[in-house]
């Protein structure tokens, strides 16, 4: 089979990317605007012998989530703005147990119930800071039915891979786009290592090289404890000072670690720029066709937009910045200001870095960020 | 542990030692807490069905209770608060291979965990929920629980108590668990038989175990050291086989101990499975 | 090149998603590329509602619409909520009966009477589809056979008959209408 040619929802894609992605168990709860994700995996999960299951609610989802991963299975769950705030609990299980996982979060408007069929982008510090204590966790922020699609291979890579759960944050538009797109049939994602080797000197969190401890499978043969509490390479519960440090220290070494593979953004039309734009989702399809009518009139503006919001792509947004010369940052979003806060944290000592703000339930238009990019130029 | 002693673990005679990390000695249980006896009676029924610890999977919540599952020998999953139902579906329904076990307390299953424990007995997927009932949060301090009885004094009911309490068996029972049991610490091997037949049941099974908290609760209301309260505890317990003959005048809101519900209702998995597998003959027609 | 930007316009239950999805699926079988989009209220049924169509033959640099080519709108509720969007040039149908008070502008706005000939064929929730058959014969997006094709496989096979009768319906309106030379 070669790719195929269709018509696809943002939703679906997900579903279906998780599907080639090897995920075989979904556990969800209804919400909107997440819930066609459940409604696909429902029906594709059975035919390639995967299991789906409805729970009680949005703690029980996520948790049934990493108890199928602690069995051996790649799997997902996928939720909206209310339910994203209940699967915080267990999302930071899955953090300090290092318990692969993927989590999709639609983003609708709020806080609380607010608005369930509008668009937002409300929760981009809530990917990266919703679950509480010292922890990491990786957040790709697709921008196309395409790219969510591959964002979704890709986040089961990662998390497979790194034994982190992945959060793949969506906005409404997004999620219920519907476009033209070819899924390829290669596309796959990894599979994390599992234990082997002898059982007796066999440590489920011991510092590989790689800082990505092998996960010990059930019915393998090592019996391991797997908790909530802080624990040594041993897998029990420690508060021994050095072996906290090392602990909680992995967590975040494992990723600086793996940055290259984790990173990932795209630019348009950098590298003279004077303003740059930085966006993600709708708002950077909206600015990818700001630029396009601006370069089109002789305004230099340009692009940035991460594809892997958290960990932010530092060094790569400083590089773009830097090397197009840009005097002003415009980071335009769907809330009162969160992406701006990294990006000033990033550029701000040396550049003018503003946020261009909408928190209505419209999405910011081009003709939006064209305007606010010119005011940036007048005289 | 050498191959051959783990080979003939099942045709020598129970010794707990082969069943729990010996590494994790002592164990960080209060003197006279009941749940050390919960713990040895759930590895007798385990030994006595010659389980294979390779697919064993303790799942526990937090609390004291939580705790249980480090000691165990097996596949062990200590969870969240509430959780480990929501947990052990997850994994129940991802492997079914696997015998899993969920230690639970009454605070975890009946206050924050209640809504999971009421949707498990529910889908009556195949797993075994022991929950130790020992009227009170232990681990933060003695604080009331569901199931603290009425005047009892706890660090936030320090009036006594005035909350009913909840009948957990009534409760598993009417939401439709397969298998339904009751039975004190102090009756070992009748304790022994009863999770041995909750395990053995296809479909979920519901093991209330009344156990003891002697150091915290036990103290604060009087209750005597372990060997009282469990006494008192048996007193009022009536064990199912005595049927409604005996004493009831005289022990008019006694508990009925032993199996109290067994249904053959359909197991979730294997019922899922089966459509699973007509899903896939379908597509493969299709094809 | 520049891409057609399409709305469907009523109230929740017209089946105004329906419509745009099936001529999202006739558009894409013709080799082009499409971003459908959609807004409702949080409500199965009534509430103002919404289908967007971008088409283009990349895959468009921004999937929501700004200027509307073509606007349909089939219910009073949605009469002017597009207003902001409608430009010179732009094609504006609306159904005769059920929108008293049309969009007015330098643009051109024709009321045909879809629900009434839809209700002449037996079902007025055939509407959508005598819509559709116009707005396809009007606007030359699609070729009208791509356009039936695609009903047929997006909708019940006991509805064919009914489907088929209300596209011919409506391209017979499209027919009707003389074009006046440059527009």
């Amino acid at each position: 089979m070669t790719s195929r040619r269709l018509n696809l929802q943002g939703n679906q894609a997900c579903a279906l990317g998780a599907i080639a992605a090897g995920c075989r168990f979904f556990a969800g709860y209804p919400i909107t605007p997440s819930s066609e994700i459940a409604e696909t995996m429902s029906g594709e999960l059975p035919r390639v012998g995967g299991t789906f299951v409805q729970m009680e609610d949005e703690i029980a989802s996520m948790a049934a989530v990493i108890g199928a991963s602690m069995g051996g299975v790649k799997a997902m769950t996928a939720t909206s703005g209310p339910g994203f705030s209940l699967k915080q609990e267990n999302l930071g299980y899955a953090c300090g147990a290092e318990i692969p996982c993927v989590v999709v979060n639609v983003m609708r408007g709020g806080p609380s119930t607010g608005m369930p069929t509008r668009p937002a982008q409300g929760d981009i510090m809530q990917a990266r800071w919703g679950t509480h204590g010292d922890h990491t966790v990786i957040v790709l922020a697709p921008a196309s039915v395409a790219e969510t699609y591959s964002e979704t291979i890709r986040a089961f890579d990662l998390s497979e891979r790194l034994r982190v759960p992945v959060v793949l944050l969506l906005d409404e538009v997004i999620g219920h786009l519907v476009e033209t797109v070819e899924l390829g049939t290669t596309a796959t994602a990894a599979t994390r290592k599992f234990a082997t080797g002898p059982r007796e000197e066999f440590q489920p969190y011991a510092v590989t090289e790689d800082l990505v401890p092998p996960m010990p499978r059930p019915g393998d043969g090592y019996r391991a404890h797997t908790t909530g509490l802080t624990h040594a390479p041993d897998g029990f519960p420690t508060q021994k000072p050095d072996e906290v440090r090392a602990a909680i220290g992995r967590l975040s070494d494992k990723l600086v670690l793996h940055r290259e593979l984790i990173e990932s953004w795209h630019s348009q039309a950098a590298d003279d720029a004077e303003v740059m734009i930085v966006a993600i989702g709708i708002t950077a399809r909206a600015a990818q066709k700001a630029v396009d009518d601006l370069r089109a009139q002789g305004v230099r503006a340009g692009l940035f937009r991460p594809v892997t919001l958290w960990p932010f792509p530092e060094q790569a947004l400083r590089d773009v910045v830097a090397k197009s010369g840009a005097r002003a940052v415009i980071v335009p979003e769907m809330n009162q200001g969160q992406l701006v806060l990294e990006v000033e944290r990033l550029l701000g000592r040396d550049l003018k870095v503003t946020g261009l703000n909408r928190f209505d339930g419209e999405p910011l238009s081009p003709a939006d960020i064209a305007a606010r990019v010119r005011e940036e130029l007048a005289p | 542990m050498n191959m051959e002693t783990e080979m003939n673990l099942q045709d020598r005679p129970f010794d707990i030692n082969d069943y729990i990390r010996l590494n994790m000695m002592p164990h960080f249980l209060c003197p006279g807490c009941g749940h050390g006896i919960a713990l040895r009676a759930l590895l007798w029924a385990v030994h006595e069905l010659g389980l294979d610890k390779d697919r064993l999977a303790v799942v526990s919540g937090i609390g004291c209770s939580g705790r249980l599952s480090a000691y165990v020998d097996a596949n062990s999953f200590h969870t969240t608060h509430g959780r480990p139902l929501a947990f052990a579906t997850g994994l129940a329904l991802a492997r079914p291979d696997l015998t899993v076990i969920v230690i639970t307390g009454d605070g975890d299953s009946l206050a924050i965990g209640g809504n999971h424990l009421i949707h498990a007995c529910r889908r009556n997927l195949n797993m075994t929920c022991l929950m130790l009932n020992n009227e009170i949060y232990g681990m933060t301090g003695g604080q009331v629980s569901p199931t603290t009885s009425a005047d009892r004094y706890t660090t936030t009911t320090p009036a006594g108590n005035r909350e009913p309490v909840f009948d957990a068996c009534a409760l598993a029972a009417a939401a439709g668990a397969g298998f339904v049991g009751r039975e004190v610490t102090l009756q070992v091997t009748g304790l022994k038989d009863l999770i041995r037949k909750a395990i053995a049941h296809d479909g979920f099974s519901f093991v209330e175990v009344i156990s003891d908290c002697t150091e915290i609760y036990g103290r604060k209301n009087d209750l005597g050291a372990s060997p009282e309260m469990m006494l008192g505890q048996k007193a009022v317990m009536r064990p199912d086989t005595y049927r409604s003959t005996v004493d009831v005048p005289f022990r008019p809101n006694a508990l009925k101990t032993g199996v109290l519900q067994q249904t053959d209702r359909p197991e979730y998995g294997s019922s899922y499975r089966a459509m699973v597998a007509a899903r896939q003959r379908d597509s493969g027609e299709d094809r | 090149m520049n891409a057609t930007e399409i709305r469907f316009s009523g109230s929740g239950g017209q089946g105004l998603i329906t419509a745009a999805r099936i001529l999202a699926s006739a558009l894409v079988d013709q080799g082009r590329n499409v971003a459908q989009s959609q807004s409702y209220e949080p409500v199965s049924r009534g509430g103002l509602s919404r289908a967007d169509l971008i088409v283009s033959d990349g895959e468009a640099a921004y999937p929501l619409v700004s200027r509307l080519d073509f606007l349909l709108i089939l219910d009073q509720a949605a009469a002017h909520a597009s207003d902001d969007l409608l430009g010179e040039g732009a094609l504006v149908l609306v159904d005769s009966a059920l929108v008293r008070d049309p969009p007015q502008g330098a643009f051109r706005c024709l009321a045909l009477p879809f629900t009434e000939t839809a209700q002449g064929l037996g079902n007025k929730r055939a509407a959508n589809l005598v819509a559709l058959g116009a707005l396809v014969g009007l606007a030359e997006i699609c070729p009208f056979d791509a356009l039936e094709r695609a009903t047929a496989a997006r909708m019940p096979a006991r509805l064919e008959r009914l489907n088929t009768e209300a596209l011919a319906a409506g391209r017979a309106m499209a027919d009707a209408q003389v074009v006046p030379a440059g527009g």
